[in-house]
């Protein structure tokens, strides 16, 4: 490359020993017990039915069978990690705000939100302390100078390349960055989706279901309708096969 | 033959997931001869690619170089730990061997792989009862592998229980349903379990998929796959010509234009009999499907 010409060199031990240990300590590993695995795989399943319903290639017999099947399991519960809910849990929660007893647990809401933030704040005044001002990586792709307070920040040098990388940027892109990836690997609701901690406020996240298994509860009760509007658009792709190979022939008049 | 393109065929038999035992192993060899085995992560998929490839061809020496090396630079990797698995299935009793994949699952419960050998172990040694129970139940974890549901389907047809394998097959068929391999693997166990209509669709369904794309269809003889579904159709529809009231456990109706189907299938059976080299066979095919 010609543009190397004017390119930083940099120590291949920053990469070793600052790189790779913020990229570390952003993901958590994460190991669901089997349970759990099902338990947040068990959408798929109907989701699964339901990409095809318009177009099936199950007959109406297997189609029904397996649809009623999935309805059952997730009106019973069958999937939950701890197995089907009790039958004395109320159907519905009551309002919080005028349940005194339910305050409490509101605020165990905002103390938890508070506790996941020390980590973070730990993580980051690592990083700050000890590699501020570090230039750790070149994006491959070039970019415009708007990126420039995103990625460099931290480093007050006005005629860096925009592709340099610093470390507090680092930490930031993996921060909200890695959350798509986890997404991506481990399915929709986590728990490594560190952005739920940051983007909403203590109050939302405990109006909307504390987490858990009721939340995966919940999700199987409206896959339930999901799997019911499926059933009206069934069709099976064996319905008028013949006649569409025999046109394909010029067979049919 | 050079290193590097050995190395490069090497590559193209893992990405098209082509297993080839006899030529990986010939030119993996010569490459772990040479010593000039690549760096990287190129290196450790080659090193599992030959151990793989050894084990098949009863060379465990050659693989126990592989999987020392592999296993000196991942120790705690689930994969190589699989890998070993299989190694000692090649050599050891199968008990040791389950009890070596429970020991794997039981620190990882989720440890996809060695629950596949497994259950593998457990079939190959005859108890299918439990593999059929393990395979079940590993579905039930990770419903979205389509090898592991024809798996099944496979232990439910040699066991001649139809209609378990037509339902294992159907959510093969919704992993799947842009295969038609795995519609006509449907269409011919539903034609064993005797539901003649069904099969047909799903003969059918499998002939529809597979000539779609092809402009004029009946100026060539149908492809190896179409074929087959061709034969398919015509041995329904010949059977279901021959008697109206068809039983059908899915209560699948019969096409109204199935004397069509019938003729068209004929046709398209003996278009693929061409040429000096076929006319025996041909003979024969038209001999039997004039016995109508």
């Amino acid at each position: 490359m010609a543009s190397n010409a004017v390119s930083l060199y940099l120590d291949p031990q920053i990469r070793d020993w600052v790189l790779f240990p913020i990229t570390l300590v952003m993901s958590p590993p994460q190991k669901l017990s089997r349970n759990a695995l099902r338990e947040q795989r068990a959408l798929a399943r109907s989701q699964i039915l339901r990409a095809s319903a318009a177009r099936s290639p199950l007959p109406p017999q297997l189609f029904t069978s397996i649809s009623d099947e999935l309805g059952e399991a997730f009106a019973a519960g069958t999937y939950l990690k701890d197995g089907p809910p009790k039958g004395d849990t109320p159907a519905r929660p009551p309002n919080p705000l005028t349940d005194p007893s339910a305050m409490d647990g509101m605020m165990a809401g905002m103390k938890t939100q508070m506790v996941m933030m020390v980590p973070q704040m730990v993580i980051m005044g690592w990083i700050n302390f000890f590699f501020q001002g570090f230039v750790l990586i070149k994006l491959p792709f070039p970019l415009t100078l708007g990126f420039k307070s995103m990625l460099q920040r931290g480093i007050e040098t006005p005629d860096m390349d925009v592709r340099w990388v610093s470390s507090l940027s680092w930490y930031f892109l993996n921060f909200f960055g890695l959350n798509g990836l986890y997404r991506l690997l481990l399915g929709g609701d986590n728990a490594a989706d560190s952005s739920k901690d940051m983007s909403a406020t203590p109050f939302a996240t405990t109006n909307a279901a504390p987490a858990g298994p009721q939340d995966y509860n919940k999700l199987f009760k409206a896959e339930r309708d999901n799997l019911e509007f499926a059933n009206g658009v069934y069709s099976w792709i064996g319905d008028g096969v013949e006649d569409r190979v025999l046109r394909r022939y010029n067979r049919l008049p | 033959m050079s290193v590097s393109s050995a190395l490069q065929k090497l590559a193209s038999y893992r990405v098209n997931n082509n297993r080839a035992s006899q030529e990986v192993f010939k030119r993996g060899s010569i490459i772990l001869k040479s010593g000039t085995s690549p760096r990287g992560e190129e290196g450790w998929a080659f090193l599992e690619q030959l151990a793989l490839a050894a084990i098949d061809l009863d060379r465990l020496d050659v693989a126990d170089v592989c999987i020392k090396q592999l296993a000196d630079k991942f120790p705690e990797s689930p994969r190589v730990d699989v890998l070993t698995g299989i190694r000692m299935e090649a050599s050891e009793s199968p008990e040791t061997v389950l009890e070596y994949y429970q020991t794997l699952l039981q620190a990882d419960s989720t440890n996809a792989a060695a629950w596949k050998r497994r259950i593998s172990v457990l079939r190959n040694t005859g108890r299918i009862e439990k593999a059929t129970e393990d395979l079940i139940q590993y579905l039930d974890t990770f419903y979205s592998d389509p090898e592991a549901w024809l798996e099944l389907a496979d232990i439910y047809i040699t066991n001649r229980q139809y209609t378990s394998g037509l339902q294992a097959l159907s959510h093969a068929l919704i992993l799947n349903p842009q295969n038609p391999f795995t519609f006509v693997q449907f269409a011919e166990t539903a034609y064993t379990a005797g539901d003649l209509p069904l099969s047909l669709k799903m003969y059918l369904v499998a002939v529809d998929m597979i000539e779609r794309d092809i402009d004029s269809p009946d100026s060539r003889p149908p492809s190896s796959l179409a074929f087959r579904a061709w034969w398919g159709v015509k041995l329904c529809s010949r059977h279901l010509v021959d008697s109206a009231s068809a039983s059908s456990p899915s209560n699948t109706a019969v096409p109204k234009n199935l004397k069509a189907v019938d003729e068209l299938a004929t046709e398209r059976v003996l278009s693929a009999y061409k040429g000096e080299k076929l006319a025996e066979q041909r003979k024969l095919v038209e001999k039997w499907i004039s016995l109508n």
